[in-house]
């Protein structure tokens, strides 16, 4: 099949720019953020954090903060309102007698103002007994590490995660013989690659929420989280016995970082429980720099081969991950990491790739855009290029060969095996991104720089990395079409649309995708479509905006809702004209028959009077449609100072059919952030290596892309109609940036004709590459 | 550029002041300052006293060091990080915030409705910072050129990546023209020779795009 027979439809609305529904509030200023909204007789929340990476409180004194006037309440792990555990399988408690990375909870505060919570806070009086620690998932595991739980042994983590994984743990990707495959390779590789510094996602707005206790054990939470679904389920598995009601507005960035916040969460339930009264808890910068989720740490023993076409024929090693200091359902990651591994290279047949998962005395580790894929693909294709490197490759054919096809199979992270459905034309994206890019005339073979201006080398680097939890996870949605209602009875208003469905906006505009496809389903104004407020409670299930399941999930199950309603519609106007519904046709609110349209009925007489025609659909959880992306880049690296800057981008993917033309782009460019293209440059993560304490405590010293350190981007977008739901599109953002940290790491040891293998290629590790330091 | 505070402490007469005057969005707001209930202390930053004070939450407090823009307002035609500028030492200035910049009568601000036009956002969070930066900029100079407005959105953070559309939107307000950092090609628009669609035979119920003679068009 040519990419030319396929059938591109031309919507009235999908496929093309519609301002999102929220675009006036946001460029006004009036678009609510959590911070901005408060309760009445709201007190605020503080936390009193441990200076010690590892420690037992042996003594702890709150008389001198209860005593202070306007702390309403002083709570420590000796008068807990009950005991709020952590980590999946549980492993600690919110507040104990012990701390297990610098800035871990002691105690919390509620007082009537934040300046009065803050001076409690520091007068709580603890004394410690500091107890060995350990930073890295290596030292983690070696016999005689300090332990950190009973629940861990070794502090190695139990694999699998049932909710993820309901046919049991799946860890491993076992198949063939490795060892065989291997020993008759034409090209072998086997290193050691980290990518550990644990980066920040950093969104713009700290994690913050507040909640109200309603007795009963029953509390209903506002946050500032991406997901009102995910919170809701995390935050009633660990406040026992306990009903959660979880309402979002918009997410000032999340970037899969903010979901379910229990730390913040459960202490202000847990205030709130005592005080009676609503309490609000915002981390400052700097407790979300320094305590709050970042990226998994990521380290792969490992050997790879291929034989002489290039295609990998054997993986066999050992994926180590640093979580930190809690566990929270990493083991999805995970599998999710493994399957990504198995979309880069789908023709592998012969696998043995081993997971671990470690504790130590570093902040917590959890969901970053990538979600696993990254941490393992930075460190999995530097092996690849290792092989591409022996072979004298060019990494643009071996990509195209061993990259997922139409039936290729794969285990995905719930352990069972699926075959691709997806595009037939992923190699040819790939191509055609590559042309664009230039990398024919850029790509001069490995360690070969594409030019030199004195000591400025240029090099160019690509990547390509996919993703099937564009379909995760059980999704329902009810579109309600509402009649005009008008005290003259007169008739002639049309009906609107309602979509109920809980999804929260954090950039990426699918809420009025949303909004947007059930227009098109209706065949009328986007304008006449609205979508109900995110909340757990007054909306259908829905588990929010991750992994970029949006648009296919939410899609599909928004769609089938307006599809019923509309077909209730039709049925309702069938008797009503007295004509077969398959005569008929809608458009504007109005159904008519097809072949007299002066036939013809307001959808707003359909009803009985003051009654909505509701409808109902659903999107049921599958993995079978992998998506891709391939990234390219071309960097200049300074010889003397070891400095890279980033000269230009170029992203391409089939996307199925684009359902918002800049949304998308917009999705392609935001791999460039939230801890994605930079953590190979610049964003160092440096630690105070005697408490393992990220140094950064605030943005002054977290580096970031400024708007003038921005390079040009060029994407490409093919729309191959993927069988996906009625729009046929894929969803692409949580990878549109996976690949491009060890795409650079690959531009800069082509730029400087030296192997650069530590994330990320700040100066120092350039010129020690270069034998300069 | 966001500066850090528009107001030099030197010279300040604030131990003798007991109240000052702002005027914001057009309107005169005056505070008694001291430590009592309701008073405006000497250590209120002008983001609490917009957010807290005065309900005023379009411009966001994020990094609270001056960093990141999020919080930035206009004072005097200068764009400043209103978490690092002291309230007491805005006696007498004309405060801007987002909340200012929508006429009554004329609606949107150019920049914010080319801010739309041309989706310069994600989520939003560091927009409102970003539109007060840039219209300083653009008070001061009505067609700034591409670097110039870059190098004025330098202090502005945005870790979604709308930058490619924010500078798009501000270059087309400029005039600037071949600015354009981000190009999206969409394979469709390269098929040489397309299969026109034949509207009979393949009727998409959902696609309106087609007009046939039973059209209500």
């Amino acid at each position: 099949m040519k990419y030319r027979d396929i059938k591109q439809p031309n919507y009235r609305h999908v496929g093309k720019y519609s301002p999102r529904k929220e675009a006036k509030e946001i460029v006004t200023g009036k678009a609510l953020f959590l911070d901005d909204f408060s309760l009445p007789h709201m007190l605020f929340g503080r936390t009193k954090r441990s200076p010690y990476p590892h420690a037992k409180i042996v003594k702890i004194d709150t008389s001198a903060a209860e005593a202070l006037e306007g702390v309403r309440a002083v709570i420590t792990h000796k008068n807990a309102p009950f005991l709020a555990a952590l980590g999946w399988p549980v492993h600690r408690l919110v507040l104990e007698s012990r701390a297990f990375h610098v800035g871990d909870q002691v105690a919390i505060v509620a007082a009537d103002t934040l300046e009065i919570a803050d001076e409690a806070v520091d007068l709580i009086k603890v004394e410690y007994e500091q107890l060995p620690a350990v930073f890295t998932a290596v030292d983690a595991l070696k016999e005689g590490a300090p332990q950190l739980y009973e629940r861990f042994p070794g502090n190695l983590v139990d694999p699998g995660c049932p909710y993820f994984q309901p046919d049991g743990p799946f860890w491993q990707v076992k198949k063939g013989d490795p060892d065989k495959a291997i020993a008759e390779a034409d090209y072998v590789a086997e290193d050691e690659i980290s990518f550990s510094k644990m980066p920040c996602p950093a969104a713009p707005e700290t994690p913050s929420v507040i909640v109200r206790f309603d007795g009963n054990d029953h509390y209903t939470v506002w946050a500032s989280s991406q997901s009102s679904h995910i919170m809701k389920l995390m935050m009633q598995a660990y406040v026992p016995g306990s009903v959660i009601d979880v309402n979002t507005f918009n997410v000032g960035g999340s970037y899969g970082n903010k979901q379910t916040m229990l730390n913040a969460a459960v202490s202000a339930a847990m205030l709130a429980n005592v005080t009676k009264r609503p309490v609000k808890i915002v981390l400052s910068k700097a407790e979300s720099l320094m305590t709050y989720e970042v990226r998994l740490g990521s380290t792969i023993k490992a050997t790879m081969a291929a034989n002489k076409e290039g295609i990998v024929t054997a993986v066999k090693g050992d994926w180590l991950v640093d979580v930190g200091c809690v566990c929270n359902s990493t083991q999805g990651q995970v599998g999710v990491g493994l399957g990504e591994a198995q979309l880069v290279l789908a023709k592998c047949e012969n696998w043995f790739l081993d997971s671990h998962i470690a504790v130590t005395n570093r902040q917590q580790a959890g969901i970053v855009r990538g979600y696993g894929g990254q941490e393992l693909n930075s460190c999995l294709e530097k092996l690849l290029c290792a092989i591409m490197r022996e072979g004298n490759f060019n990494p643009l054919d071996i990509f195209k060969k061993n990259y997922v096809s139409h039936g290729d199979k794969y285990l995905w992270r719930d352990g069972r095996t699926y075959r691709s459905r997806s595009s037939f034309f992923f190699p040819e994206v790939i191509q055609e991104t590559a042309d664009r890019f230039g990398w024919s005339e850029k790509w001069k073979g490995w360690f070969k720089p594409t030019s030199m201006n004195g000591t400025k080398a240029r090099g160019v680097g690509m990547g390509v990395i996919g993703n099937c939890d564009i379909q995760e996870d059980n999704t329902e949605a009810i579109v309600r079409i509402i009649p005009s209602l008008e005290l003259s009875n007169a008739g002639g208003g049309s009906s609107t649309v309602i979509v109920e469905c809980d999804i929260t906006e954090s950039g990426m505009g699918q809420r009025s995708n949303a909004c947007k496809v059930v227009a098109e389903v209706f065949n009328c104004p986007y304008e006449w479509v609205s979508i109900t407020d995110p909340g757990s409670r007054n909306n259908p299930s829905n588990f929010g905006l991750c992994g970029s399941r949006g648009t296919i999930t939410t899609g599909k199950a928004v769609t089938e809702a307006a599809l019923d309603a509309k077909k209730k519609a039709m049925e309702l106007a069938s008797i009503k004209l007295d004509r077969p519904v398959d005569q008929l046709d809608m458009r504007d609110m109005v159904i008519y028959v097809r072949d007299t349209p002066e036939i013809s009925i307001s959808v707003s007489k359909l009803a009985d009077r003051e009654l909505s025609i509701v409808g109902y659909g659903k999107h049921v959880e599958k993995f079978d449609c992998p998506s891709c992306i391939a990234v390219f880049i071309e960097v200049e690296v300074d010889l003397e100072t070891g400095h890279t800057e980033v000269l230009k981008l170029a992203g391409g993917t089939d996307i199925g059919q684009i359902i918002d033309s800049k949304a998308l782009e917009m999705q392609l460019h935001g791999g460039i952030g939230s801890a994605c293209l930079d953590t190979a440059i610049f964003e160092d993560c440096s630690l105070d290596p005697s408490t393992g304490r990220l140094l950064a405590s605030s943005m002054i010293d977290y580096k970031w892309r400024t708007f003038n350190e921005i390079p040009p981007y060029d994407g490409f977008v093919m729309e191959s109609q993927i069988d996906t739901f009625m729009f046929k599109a894929l969803g692409i953002g949580e990878i549109s940036g996976a690949a491009l940290a060890s795409a650079a790491l690959m531009a800069i040891s082509n730029a400087i004709g030296a192997d650069v293998k530590e994330y990320p290629a700040t100066p120092a590790v350039v010129l020690k590459a270069l034998g300069k330091a | 550029m966001v500066t850090e505070s528009a107001v030099s402490p030197k010279g300040s007469k604030l131990a003798t002041r007991d109240s000052i005057t702002l005027t914001i969005n057009g309107r005169r707001f005056k505070f008694s300052v001291g430590d009592g209930t309701g008073d405006v202390s000497p250590a209120e930053t002008l983001t609490e006293t917009l957010r807290k004070r005065l309900q005023m939450t379009g411009s966001k407090e994020s990094c609270g060091v001056g960093a990141c823009g999020c919080c930035a307002v206009i004072v005097n035609g200068d764009a400043v990080a209103a978490c690092m500028t002291l309230t007491v030492e805005l006696d007498g200035k004309n405060i801007t915030t987002i909340e200012g910049l929508e006429d009554a009568t004329k609606g949107l601000d150019p920049i914010q409705q080319a801010f739309i036009d041309e989706y310069a956002f994600q989520c939003g969070f560091c927009t409102p910072g970003i539109i007060m930066v840039a219209k300083a900029l653009f008070m001061k100079k009505a067609q700034p050129t591409p670097e110039e407005i870059k190098e004025a959105l330098a202090g502005n953070f945005c870790r979604c990546i709308s930058h490619y559309t924010v500078l798009r939107a501000l270059n087309k307000l400029a005039g600037n023209k071949n600015a354009e950092l981000s190009t999206i090609v969409r394979a469709n628009d390269l098929v040489q020779d397309p299969i026109p669609l034949a509207q009979e035979l393949y009727p998409s119920p959902y696609a309106s795009g087609h007009v046939c003679k039973h059209s209500l068009d």
